[in-house]
């Protein structure tokens, strides 16, 4: 009864993976460009296209860019299921004064960091992010 | 087993039998954490909107915060990140006539998140650690358009 029960289980397993991009990824070369007290906001649309958000500050405005990416692992034990859904940004804030210069900005650069993973196994390490962060800097993105 | 036992057994069987029910165990793991290391650095009244964003990264959201009648504004930046797992269970029924069905998630739960509040000068004001819904103001309706002279129309 046993083996019957594990072979069962067995032709009802199965795994499925799934990635979802939303924008493409934000080039850090591009971003090294932009000086604040010099850029314009003209500049930099120039640069990175249309941003996703601006929000303004009173006078002074801010735009946001990002690209996201998710990876989720699904493992179907027949009536049980098991996923792990692991999301990362790209992400830029850029202030800009009442003359639209560029007055500060903020990136997150994190979307090659997202893993398919099990939730069980732990990602997300200092080591791996470091392994990562290295690959990404080498393909120049 | 009992004939009590055995009949409730069956009587499950019998009803959950067109019925599809699923257990799953699921984490969900979205951005990047703020370590309250980072924040630690940070000073209320000294440290600016560019030493805030080198050490925090690019926040989720920015809104305008403590706007005067000249059009000054100040600015709240939130940031939020979940690592959350939990057991879901969905039971789904249906035939020609009925169906529907029900579902229960555990990790759709409160997201951890972290706001600075930054004045007129882009000085650090203060910051919080809490939940997005806490901390994010409650969502209000636009104010009416006026033309220059001030009339609503």
């Amino acid at each position: 009864m046993l083996h019957r029960a594990s072979l069962l289980l067995l032709l009802l397993a199965g795994c499925a993976f799934g990635r979802q991009d939303v924008n493409e990824p934000i080039e850090d070369a591009a971003l090294r460009t932009f000086a604040p007290g010099k850029t314009t906001a003209a500049e930099v649309v120039g640069k990175l296209g249309a941003p996703t958000e601006v929000v303004q500050l009173g006078r002074r405005s801010a735009y946001r860019y990002d690209a996201t990416r998710t990876k989720s692992t699904i493992l179907f034990l027949g009536i049980v299921n098991f996923a792990n859904q692991d999301a990362r940004q790209d992400r830029v804030w850029l202030f800009f004064d009442d003359k639209d210069v560029l007055l500060h900005y903020g990136a997150t650069l994190s979307t090659h960091r997202t893993q398919y993973a099990l939730p069980w196994e732990d990602v997300h390490e200092p080591e791996d992010h470091a392994a990562r962060d290295a690959a990404r800097k080498e393909s120049g993105r | 087993m009992s004939r009590a036992a055995r009949s409730l057994g069956a009587a499950l069987l019998v009803a959950t039998l067109p019925a599809c029910i699923t257990g799953s165990y699921e984490r969900v793991r979205l951005q990047e954490p703020v370590r309250e290391t980072d924040l630690a650095g940070l000073t209320p009244g000294q440290s600016a909107l560019g030493e805030c964003l080198q050490r925090l990264g690019a926040p989720w959201r920015v809104l305008e915060y403590d706007v005067d009648v000249d059009g000054n504004s100040g600015a709240a930046l939130l940031w939020t990140w979940r690592d959350a797992a939990g057991w879901g269970l969905k039971a789904e029924y249906g035939d020609e006539s009925v169906s529907g069905s029900v579902s229960y998630d555990a990790v759709a739960a409160e997201q951890p998140a972290c706001m600075l509040w930054f004045d007129h000068h882009l000085v650090l004001q203060r910051w919080r650690l809490g939940t997005a819904g806490d901390l994010m103001p409650r969502r209000q309706r636009p104010a009416p358009f006026a033309d220059d002279a001030g009339a609503r129309p």
